[in-house]
């Protein structure tokens, strides 16, 4: 049996103050990826700002249950997504299906009808401005958009957005085809007027 | 079974999503690259697809985390004494 001295006492104190403080320069270097997806989970910048804050609050303070080798930006992000549920922010209402009956094809046949030169379509894309998008975006409710954000902004795998939500894969699938066409339909009305509820 | 047999047009409607997220098996894959090869009604829209998944993922990106709340993060470590 192993028998503790003041000074390997010392050691492990050591170490561990070196393996946290690593813990803290590996999060704060994914700060700015780990905003990009809080942006955008939430509906204002404010919003964004306290959740990163809370989550970084708790991400220090729980960096023992973190597993060195895993992913670190995937495990923040599961942190940030269920401080956001935390906050009630499900009680938003879900979209009513009508508006999602329109098919993958929807927003380009809006805008094309629209658009002086279609053929190219980098030229039917340029009809949108990044303010719509961004405005579109925080009109998709909740659990759609948090898919869409975890996997078109945030890069993440079916898998890892599944991991991070606690949601099963056919489920990330379902929200994110759902999601991206309620987009879609936010898209369209912003930029022609109509295609929205 | 697709359901699509007399509308290969919206069977690759269909296939669109799970194609650019590379989620679709060999012969999915193949038959929507199958269809596109021949049909430039649904070559569009799917080069279209493309532009507005990275019109989308630029506009978001263009508005960057604050510095101070990067300060503010920084502060919120554990002091080492």
């Amino acid at each position: 049996m192993s028998e503790t001295t003041p000074e390997t006492e010392a050691r492990r104190l050591a170490t561990e103050a070196r393996d946290r403080v690593r813990f803290e320069e590996d999060a704060l270097a994914l700060a700015d990826q780990v905003y990009r997806v809080a942006r955008h989970l939430v509906g204002s910048r404010e919003e964004a700002e306290d959740l990163m804050q809370e989550a970084y609050a708790r991400a220090f303070r729980s960096w023992r249950s973190f597993r060195p080798g895993t992913n670190l930006r995937a495990w923040l992000l599961r942190i940030l997504t269920n401080l956001n549920i935390d906050r009630g922010r499900r009680l938003q209402r879900t979209p009513g299906l009508e508006p999602l009956e329109e098919g993958d094809y929807f927003l380009y046949n809006r805008l094309e009808e629209s658009t002086p030169d279609a053929s190219d379509e980098e030229r039917v894309v340029e009809r949108l401005s990044q303010d719509s998008v961004v405005s579109a975006l925080s009109a998709v409710p909740h659990d759609f958009r948090d898919v869409v954000v975890l996997v078109d902004i945030g890069d993440f795998s079916y898998a890892d957005a599944a991991q991070i939500l606690d949601i099963p894969i056919g489920t990330v699938m379902s929200r994110l085809h759902r999601g991206r066409r309620v987009l879609k339909q936010q898209l369209a009305h912003e930029a022609v007027g109509t295609g929205a509820a | 079974m697709t359901g699509f047999a007399d509308d290969p047009c919206a069977r690759c409607e269909e296939l669109l999503q799970p194609f650019l997220d590379r989620e679709l098996n060999e012969a999915e894959r193949a038959e929507a690259e199958a269809h596109l090869s021949l049909c430039s009604y649904c070559r569009k829209r799917y080069r279209f697809e493309e532009h507005l998944r990275r019109f989308v993922r630029q506009a978001v990106i263009a508005e960057p985390m604050p510095p101070e709340l990067k300060a503010r993060l920084a502060d919120l470590r554990t002091p080492l004494f």
